[in-house]
């Protein structure tokens, strides 16, 4: 029957290439007959005409299959027609029982190891200060930590705890099951979410649940759910949005796309598709590549079948495009937002990363700045005293000491043996200085206020030592290209004061042209020279006690010449005695906090975020980059028991990534032949197995590359775990690969002798995996004692460096 | 028809005569017409010629000035510097361009003398025009070369005069292609490429014809010089690469034709792309390492078997046992890029360091301190008059090294280095040798078979601690003044750093034969092959310092920012026209947009006239590879951790002001066609003055911005005061000059 079949169809396809598909069975459009609109030639070519090499196979039992999707006709009889697996009650149980087994192995001793393992210091550390309140700063979106959090806080957590280094124990303070179990129940649902998948891209229900089982059976993916960790999260809500588009999808393309257009099922898959990609994206920003997945998806089908639908109106294809881009751009911004507005309504109080932010932040915070900011005066006058905080990228003010530059610095050159000034990063009385006009001599503020404004010259006195801030034409220390900046000391050697600066504030258009603490961005131009007071970014060396270098700038737009007044109050002495007293000792009077509206903090966040990363970790020993995820060159050590070598250590299922990496290359070269094969109107597999093989390669394979290209292109330290999300898609591209080379078998063969052969291989394939998953089992949950020879024993690969520090 | 009026409606360089157009308009339509239609000859070599005068003018014109080294001349001139005195150097671009600037020296009797310092030395009476010269004429090249490209690619005369007009008339690139740098060797080849590309697309229909071969190694010769140039190169072969592939695609759905037909094609191809370019690449790099054969500032970049090749160097007629014994003196260098000598001295890491034991730290210089006796573990070592057999040292080995100088062991602890606190402390331990467990090390040769021995230069090693299973390892930090800023030396959990990597330089040892360091001579391959590893780890160190003001990529095409070539009374300042770099911005989404409307056109079968799916199709087809050239050219510097600059931009700019030109042209085109028609005539004329009028107040504005800002590139007279014509230029705040 089935040679038949295949003989009547290629017949049946010649004729749709010349009578302009009349009779094709499936109403989707032929890809092949689409393309670039190249003309088809008269005369089929050679290869055609060749008896093709189809021969008789077994006769497909379609009647005791139940078939949920009609177009899944030939892809499920390509595993249908093997006898014993044709039970149906096996169809409902399959993906139960595999979500049951993933529960059981993701929740096994959920609470061992009891202390901190790998990244759990910083997620448990977060989650803590949410429990406080606390404010703090991270360059990923909050969502993974406010699941994180909300389990904790079911648990009882207070954020009492401290978590200060990696292996330490956790007190009875910490939920740890409960927190431990968001990335658990997340990581088992991914088992049936990829069955699903399996099923939506019309493959058998035997193949979803081999993808179930690799899955389920991968170490990496085990470790990785067993822990306090964002990648199960992350995984979960990208594979549930590749789901509902691919739920959408089928809406679309089946036959009556028109009765289904707007439909409560049509909002439901297409919303919850894009909802479950934004919360992939808030959770770590490598889910925009998820995003961009379902975007490419739903972009591509209204090109083609709403677009190339001419029997819409003009209005209809503009009301879908209307939808679509309220549900893939309106909506995923509505949740972001949302998502960061609980961050920074709950987090209010002030923490240990507020100087990554601005000084305006900070002193909106409770408890923070705002404490020792509160009720200073707004507008820097004649005797302002005040701190100056190099206000973009690392936190430093304005500062000087009672000590000069070198006479000679170690490369010979000379300097001005004044009084150095500096940025120094911590805070500290030697950062005051008062605000000086030219002209005035005195110091104490009295009214009326005079006011500084922008372009303005005023002079800087150094608080505790008075000398003011000079600049002259001198090579810095460090930065010999750039300007020294001292604190004028009259050496008598005809080096004139140059004490001078011009206030210049950048924001003036929002904020005035008159000088405010914290809000005004100002530069300090030199007026003898021109250059700008400018943080250079270099360390100067132990004479300087390695503080940041202070230099004279030619360049003069750019975000190191910008500072801003943080603490402020107005001199209230003339003597300089008690002024000095004053400085030291004073504390502020509050008045009323600084408000900083929602959107306010929201961009400037998100400014953070963008260009602060906080997580690259230099030299880190476990760092592995791209290629090596490919062949499973290193693992990452995540904990290591104190009393034995038994220890956690992220690496995959060996077996599953060898065999996955083979399957992406046969993958991809089948898809060349293929195409090739086509250009040339040779037709080797059935329409229906193509059109199959073709939107595993849209949706799987370009997953794939979604998430691994981009890793080639960043510079920050990689680690295996960035691997995870690309690794879903090709385990899930190794599982179609079974079935399409399934096919083939039965396509080249005709005997059921090779079909068995097939399963029995597959099978192999399968009992292999689970002794390799069960042999690396301990290294997944800790389990011990272990003693150095069974771990030397689990090194497989040379580049694997298991901790080994008891015999 | 004479020589004014053409001017006057070709050219756009000269707008004198452009009432005498107007009254004698029937001779103005018809040039108007000849030149749209651009298939008389006459008027394209006139329209050609033209556009090299001004090209010649424009680029030769005060080209002496200024007569002092601008900035990264004073880079690219000492490369050539060392080409003429043919000194080994080191820099991380490969060859070519430096030897065509030294080839330009030499040619025009330059000996290699002036210095090259610093930017701003003045050249006094040497010799640098030749090298000036040969820059120019390069650069000078790209602007027929953008014309003509535009011209094979869509046949529109029009598009083609401004295509090359808008690379004449910017001035990024002007100032960019007068200096002795490397771009404008880059920009010609990669224009170049980019020509013989298209011109090969062209033979088509004449396969494996004379021409047709001919194009196809040109493609070959640029690609792989323009690699050779600077490593950016690539991107453009990436671009031809894509387009061969597009190439081969087509000829394969020729059904008319056998398969073997595609693959004879395909072989042709691979032969002249890809191996010939290859051989051409190391042909490069052969006369590079043969031109360079005395020894000079690069030689430390590079390992002691490269060094051997130099003369005047002290490996080159040094001689050493071959094999490494016991009881032998070794002195031991670090295997990577510019390593240094392990090293010890009768000096203690200070007290609050810890351990107050002897120093160990790396020394580039050579010094007896670098001096190790190697000896087992377990024993002492053999006099060298011992009449024992030799005991040899071989891979596998637990070996102790003693300090010749001090006696004191290498030996490593449980305790804090003294900078990178996550590894740990190396000392000199022990007294005349006698040390405890602690000195210990296993020798790991790379790829080494067990009991294999130790050789020297040739074999590449690891030291692991014995007890802490820690590599020794150079971590490359200077140490502060205590430690007499060498670079600290310690040892390294992760044994897998590259740093942890050493070689045997030295071996002193009588009892074995001396050979000759010759005999580790690297050969060519090899030479070739460490000149790239070298290369690579150049560049990926050339990472920004913090703090430091670094350009970025989103900066560059909105012409953000520019660069100073030159300061003092001669200021110069690249910056780009403008108008031409945002007229591209917006050309480039105008073409996106174009994209769109033309594939959703086609998708819901909307039908238009036949001349407009012309137009399209031209502008379409030759704009979507522009575009994708200039997405490659500009796409891969936002994932570059490198330093980056503002002329990093210029080969992407190539590819979008071609695309200016050719849009421009279409719009010009399609304006006309979309207005209603009464009559015949009228609309005509409608059209041709439309034309007329875009094209020449396009032309006198080109002028006017052109005009204005020339002062960058020619020099400028540092101002004192605001008022000078050039402070109302300030169209954006960032312009610096």
């Amino acid at each position: 029957m089935g040679d038949t079949e295949v003989k009547n169809r290629k017949v049946n396809r010649n004729k749709n290439k010349n009578e302009k598909n009349k009779e094709i069975p499936n109403p989707a459009v032929d890809p092949r007959d689409e393309g670039d609109g190249e003309s088809t030639p008269e005369a089929l070519p050679e290869e055609l005409t060749e008896e093709p090499i189809l021969k008789k196979s077994a006769s497909p039992k379609k009647s005791e299959k139940k078939q949920r999707k009609a177009g899944s006709a030939t892809a499920g009889q390509s595993l249908a027609d093997l006898p014993t697996l044709a039970v149906t009650c096996h169809f409902n149980l399959l993906p139960m029982l595999l979500f049951g087994v993933a529960l059981a192995t993701r929740f096994y001793a959920l609470d061992q190891p009891n202390s901190i393992v790998f990244d759990e210091l910083h997620y448990g550390r977060y989650a803590g200060l949410y429990q406080k309140q606390t404010f703090f700063f991270d360059s990923h979106p909050p969502l993974g930590k406010q699941l994180l959090a909300l389990a904790g806080y079911l648990g009882g957590f207070q954020g009492d705890f401290k978590f200060d280094k990696i292996g330490s124990s956790y007190n009875a303070s910490v939920p740890v099951f409960a927190m431990r179990a968001v990335p658990a129940l997340t990581g088992s649902l991914l088992i049936p979410l990829v069955y699903m998948i399996m099923l939506q891209l019309n493959y058998s229900q035997w193949t979803a649940a081999l993808a179930g089982f690799l899955f389920l059976f991968d170490n990496a993916l085990l470790t990785q759910s067993h822990y306090m960790l964002m990648e199960p999260i992350i995984l979960f809500f990208a594979m549930s949005g590749v789901l509902c588009v691919l739920k959408f999808r089928a809406l679309e393309r089946s036959g009556n796309a028109q009765a289904h257009s707007y439909s409560l099922r049509w909002w439901g898959w297409l919303l919850s598709g894009s909802i479950f990609l934004t919360c992939a994206l808030c959770v770590k920003y490598v889910g925009v590549y998820s995003y961009l997945l379902g975007l490419a998806l739903v972009g591509h089908d209204f090109w083609e079948k709403v677009l190339g639908n001419l029997s819409l109106t003009k209005k209809q294809v503009f009301g879908h495009a209307v939808a679509r881009f309220f549900a893939f751009f309106v909506v995923p911004l509505m949740v972001y937002i949302g998502v960061f507005y609980i961050h920074l309504t709950t987090l209010v109080n002030a923490g240990p990363h507020d100087s990554a932010m601005s000084s305006a932040f900070q002193a909106s915070l409770e408890g923070g700045l705002s404490s020792i900011v509160r009720g200073q005066p707004l507008e820097v006058v004649h005797g302002s005293q005040v701190t100056l905080r190099h206000a973009h990228g690392s936190p430093c003010w304005l500062h000087s000491h009672a000590a000069n530059y070198p006479v000679k610095y170690a490369d010979k050159r000379g300097s001005s043996h004044q009084q150095q000034v500096t940025c120094y990063v911590a805070k500290d009385i030697n950062n005051w200085w008062i605000v000086k006009r030219p002209n005035r001599t005195d110091l104490a503020v009295a009214a009326p206020l005079d006011r500084i404004s922008h372009g303005e010259e005023i002079q800087l006195v150094h608080g505790i030592t008075g000398r003011n801030l000079n600049s002259h034409n001198v090579a810095a220390p460090a930065s010999p290209t750039k300007q020294e900046v001292s604190c004028y000391v009259d050496h008598n050697v005809s080096m004139p004061a140059q004490d001078v600066w011009r206030v210049e504030i950048t924001n003036r258009e929002e904020i005035g042209d008159v000088w405010h603490a914290l809000e005004s961005m100002v530069r300090l131009i030199h007026v003898n020279t021109s250059v700008a007071l400018a943080f250079s970014g270099r360390m100067l060396p132990d004479w300087g006690h390695n503080q940041h270098e202070i230099v004279g700038d030619v360049m003069i737009n750019q975000p190191n010449t910008i500072f801003n007044v943080e603490e402020h109050r107005y001199t209230r002495n003339e003597d300089e005695k008690d002024r000095q007293l004053e400085l030291m000792t004073t504390d502020f009077i509050p008045l009323e906090p600084v408000v900083m509206g929602f959107w306010e903090k929201f961009f400037e966040l998100q400014i953070r975020m963008l260009f602060i990363s906080n997580e690259n970790v230099q030299n880190h020993m476990y760092t592995s980059s791209p290629w090596e995820w490919l062949v499973l060159t290193r693992g990452i050590a995540y904990w290591v028991s104190p009393d034995s070598n038994a220890q956690i250590h992220l690496l995959g299922n060996i077996f599953i990534w060898y065999s996955a990496t083979i399957a992406l290359a046969a993958y991809c070269s089948l898809l060349v032949f293929y195409l090739l094969r086509q250009r040339r109107q040779c037709f080797d597999i059935h329409e229906e197995a193509w059109n199959q093989f073709r939107t595993t390669g849209e949706v799987l394979l370009l997953g794939y590359v979604f998430h691994f290209l981009p890793y080639f292109f960043v510079d920050h330290t990689l680690f295996l775990h960035h691997y995870l999300p690309a690794l879903a898609f090709k385990l899930l591209l190794n599982a179609a690969l079974v079935e399409h080379l399934y096919y083939l078998t039965r396509l080249v063969f005709a005997k059921q002798f090779f079909n068995w052969m097939c399963v029995l291989i597959v099978l192999t394939w399968m009992s292999g995996i689970l002794m390799v998953f069960n042999k690396f089992l301990p290294l997944c949950y800790g389990l011990g004692p272990m003693n150095a020879t069974q771990i030397l024993d689990l090194k497989l690969r040379e580049t694997w460096d298991f901790i080994v520090h008891k015999p | 028809m004479t020589a004014p009026t053409l001017i006057c409606s070709k050219n756009q360089e000269n707008g004198l005569n452009i009432k005498k157009m107007k009254n004698s308009d029937s001779i103005g339509f018809k040039l108007l017409d000849q030149f749209r239609d651009g298939r008389n000859d006459k008027i394209w070599w006139r329209v050609f010629a033209l556009l090299m005068i001004a090209t010649v003018a424009t680029r030769f014109y005060k080209l002496d000035q200024p007569d002092h080294v601008c900035w990264d001349e004073a880079h690219f001139g000492k490369y050539a510097n060392f080409y003429i005195n043919r000194t080994f150097f080191f820099d991380v671009h490969p060859p070519l361009g430096k030897m065509l600037i030294g080839l330009f020296g030499y040619l025009d009797g330059y000996n290699g003398s002036f210095h090259f310092d610093k930017p701003g030395d003045k050249f006094e009476e040497h010799q640098y025009m030749g090298m000036r010269i040969g820059c120019a004429v390069m650069g000078a090249l790209l602007v027929p070369l953008s014309f003509l490209t535009v011209w094979e690619m869509t046949f529109s005369l029009p598009a083609a005069t401004f295509g090359g007009l808008l690379i004449l008339l910017d001035h990024g690139m002007l100032t960019l292609n007068r200096f002795i740098l490397l771009d404008p060797p880059m920009l010609f080849f990669i224009s170049a490429a980019i020509y013989s590309m298209v011109k090969f697309h062209n033979q088509r229909h004449r396969p494996f014809s004379l021409p047709w071969w001919s194009w196809l190694s040109s493609i070959g010769v640029m690609l792989s010089c323009s690699v050779a140039v600077k490593f950016v190169g690539i991107f453009v072969v990436i671009f031809v690469g894509c387009r061969t592939i597009a190439d081969l695609w087509e000829i394969l759905g020729d059904l008319s034709r056998p398969v073997s037909y595609t693959v004879k094609h395909f072989m042709a191809r691979a032969i002249c792309l890809i191996a010939m370019p290859t051989l051409l690449y190391m042909g490069i790099f052969y006369i590079h390492l043969a031109v360079l054969s005395n020894s000079g500032p690069g030689d430390g970049f590079y390992s002691s078997a490269f060094q051997v090749g130099l003369k005047g160097n002290y490996l080159h007629d040094g001689s050493t046992p071959r094999q490494v014994a016991y009881g032998a003196l070794l002195t031991l260098k670090n295997a990577v890029t510019s390593g240094a000598y392990l090293h010890s001295h009768d000096h203690l890491y200070p007290e609050e360091i810890g351990g107050s034991q002897q120093q160990i730290t790396t020394y580039a210089h050579k010094d007896d301190n670098n001096n190790w006796h190697v000896k087992r573990h377990n024993k002492l070592a053999p006099s060298w008059n011992s009449t024992r057999p030799i005991d040899f040292v071989r891979n596998g080995d637990l070996l102790r090294l003693e300090h010749f100088a001090t006696g004191r062991n290498l030996h490593a602890h449980r305790s804090l280095a003294p900078i990178t606190i996550k590894q740990f402390q190396v000392t000199g331990y022990g007294l005349d040798g006698v040390g405890d467990n602690n000195d210990i090390w296993r020798l790991e040769i790379e790829d080494g078979e067990e009991g294999q021995i130790l050789e020297t230069m040739l074999h590449r090693f690891r030291l692991i601690h014995y007890n802490l299973g820690c590599a020794l390892t150079c971590t490359k930090k200077k140490l502060p003044a205590w430690g007499f800023e060498q670079d600290e030396v310690t040892c390294n959990p992760n044994r897998r750093d590259p740093n942890a990597i050493w070689n045997i330089e030295e071996n002193i040892y009588p009892r074995l034969p001396n050979v000759s360091f010759r005999a580790y001579e690297k050969n060519f391959f090899q030479r070739f092959i460490e000149s790239h590893v070298v290369l690579i780890n150049g560049n990926s160190a050339l990472k920004p310092k913090e703090g430091e003001a670094t350009s970025k990529p989103w900066m560059w095409p909105i012409n953000l920012r520019g660069q100073f070539f030159s300061g003092g009374q001669l200021q110069v300042y690249l910056l780009g026209n403008p108008i031409i770099w945002w007229g591209n911005l917006v050309f480039m989404v105008f073409y996106l947009i174009l994209w769109v409307s033309v594939g959703v056109r086609t998708k819901r079968r909307i039908t238009v006239t036949q001349r407009e799916i012309m137009l399209q199709e031209r502008a379409l087809s030759a704009c979507g590879w522009l575009w994708l050239g200039w997405l490659l050219h500009y796409l891969p510097f936002w994932g570059m951790s490198r330093v980056l600059y503002f002329h990093h931009y210029f080969p992407a700019l190539l590819f979008s002001s071609m695309m200016s030109g050719i849009l421009l042209d279409y719009v010009i085109e399609s304006i006309p066609l979309s207005l209603p028609k009464n009559s015949f005539n009228a609309s005509y004329a409608a059209i041709l003055s439309a034309t007329l009028l875009i094209l020449f107040y396009r032309q006198v504005f080109f002028h006017w911005i052109f005009y204005l800002f020339s002062p960058l590139v020619y020099g400028l007279v540092r101002y004192a005061d605001t008022n000078s014509t050039m402070h109302h230029l300030h169209w954006l705040s960032t312009w610096e000059f």
